[in-house]
């Protein structure tokens, strides 16, 4: 019994394309790569990237978009994304893969998207969740995502013509400005084998090193909460 | 007048292009409005082609079925979006969630094979080639086009055609070079002047057309 085509997408779905659109346009003006992957339907992320990267309507700017596809989808995107850049998963939200790549994009500064159909994300696993709750499996061929990934690129092209709110503001409202003393940054271990027992950490910011008194022995990969030059603890996968 | 003061006297007419925009929340209204009406547009147009080609892909599944039973196999392809779409059709052929596997492979797949003939004897025979060395006449040949009229597309299925392929072709616009095409023995065509709003409806019609090859396998 094949699906019934639906009539609409929820105003929810629009209203979260209109705020992704919004970002991504953002991002791009400050000069983001947006890397686009899907492991179980590497079409997807190549549809993604050629959208972006040469446009169908003539005049449109060519923005940089790439499809990471292959093995080891985790380093591959730790080595090409950013500070500032965009990861964009079309993937179910269970795909492991994906979810360490999502789990990992504030330690890595990205800004994240991510595409599905079927039991949801947890809340706040990407900045991003554009979603169909439909659980049908053979939903990623149907030509829904290529709705939602084509409407995120035409919407974005309409950012582009509000250039001034792109560029945020930088004003502090705040009376008392949050600073590396207040707050647990989230970091990815780069290297723990310091002979001082300290850690090469990579967050938001760059590369730091941290004390790791607190947390024991870390690995390549471990995910860890940073507070004033020290790892204050190791963070799980979920 | 000079020139500031000439872009002052307009600016009255595009508010936001001055760059002294500061509220989002009236852009952001309007984003979620379009992207209401456009997945409208979109939803609207693949009934209607569903509708319209409804018959179409019963003969075309059925041959395709027949062809598959014969030992036939599938070959996709396509050109930028179209290439992903035929890749993602191919996938679906050969690895279906919860149904029978069929042997079908996209021609986009292979990034030395492209970047070899593209080279070596030109982009517009791409995909001819590829069928010249692997297809025989028991398999089917699926372009996928918006516009109907590229030259790598329209010369793969004139070499399928010769070499007795099945062949089938999606198309866009008013379909271009595949309609009335003695190479193209069944032909999609969905009715919309944009790019993107024809591919939905064409990897919808992809994905009909495999829910009817399986139905005619569940009958053999």
């Amino acid at each position: 019994m094949t699906a019934a085509v639906p009539s609409v997408i929820a105003q929810d779905l629009a209203a979260d394309l209109a705020i992704a659109s919004f970002t991504l346009a953002q991002r791009f003006s400050a000069g983001a790569t947006m890397w686009c992957v899907a492991p179980a339907f590497a079409p997807h992320a190549h549809h993604i990237a050629v959208e972006f990267v040469h446009p169908v309507i003539v005049g449109k700017r060519a923005l940089p978009a790439v499809a990471l596809t292959g093995p080891d989808l985790l380093g591959q995107v730790r080595v090409s994304a950013r500070a500032g850049d965009v990861v964009i998963a079309v993937a179910a939200a269970d795909e492991r893969d994906v979810r360490a790549v999502m789990r990992r994009a504030a330690a890595w500064g990205v800004t994240t998207i991510w595409i599905g159909n079927g039991d949801r994300p947890q809340h706040g696993a990407a900045d991003h969740v554009l979603w169909l709750d439909d659980q049908d499996p053979a939903l990623p061929a149907t030509g829904e995502f290529v709705l939602l990934y084509h409407l995120l690129w035409e919407l974005t092209h309409v950012c582009f013509e509000h250039p001034g709110l792109l560029t945020p503001s930088r004003e502090c409202t705040d009376d008392v400005c949050i600073t590396c003393s207040d707050e647990g940054r989230l970091g990815e271990v780069i290297t723990a084998a310091h002979a001082d027992g300290s850690a090469s950490v990579r967050t938001a910011t760059g590369t730091e090193t941290v004390v790791t008194a607190l947390t024991g022995p870390l690995s390549p990969g471990d995910l860890v909460l940073v507070h004033a030059g020290m790892a204050i603890s190791r963070l799980s996968e979920d | 007048m000079n020139q500031q003061s000439l872009d002052e006297a307009t600016n009255f007419l595009y508010p936001f292009i001055d760059g002294n925009e500061t509220d989002a929340s009236a852009l952001l209204a309007d984003l979620t409005e379009s992207a209401l009406a456009k997945a409208a547009e979109s939803a609207a147009l693949r009934q209607s082609t569903l509708a319209a080609c409804a018959h179409l892909i019963e003969i075309a599944g059925a041959e395709m079925a027949h062809r598959f039973a014969a030992g036939g196999r599938l070959f996709t392809f396509g050109n930028g979006g179209s290439s992903t779409d035929a890749a993602t059709l191919a996938a679906l052929f050969a690895s279906p969630p919860a149904a029978h596997p069929l042997p079908a492979w996209s021609l986009t797949a292979d990034q030395a094979v492209l970047t070899a003939l593209g080279n070596d004897v030109g982009f517009d025979l791409v995909f001819a080639r590829q069928l010249i060395a692997r297809a025989r006449d028991a398999d089917i040949a699926v372009a996928m086009s918006t516009s109907g009229n590229s030259a790598d597309l329209l010369l793969a299925l004139r070499e399928a055609h010769s070499r007795g392929m099945y062949t089938i072709g999606f198309t866009g616009y008013d379909g271009g070079a595949f309609i009335d095409n003695p190479d193209v023995d069944a032909c999609f065509v969905v009715q919309s002047q944009s790019v993107h709003r024809i591919q939905e409806s064409q990897a919808l019609l992809g994905h009909r057309l495999w829910a009817a090859v399986q139905a005619q396998e569940k009958n053999r």
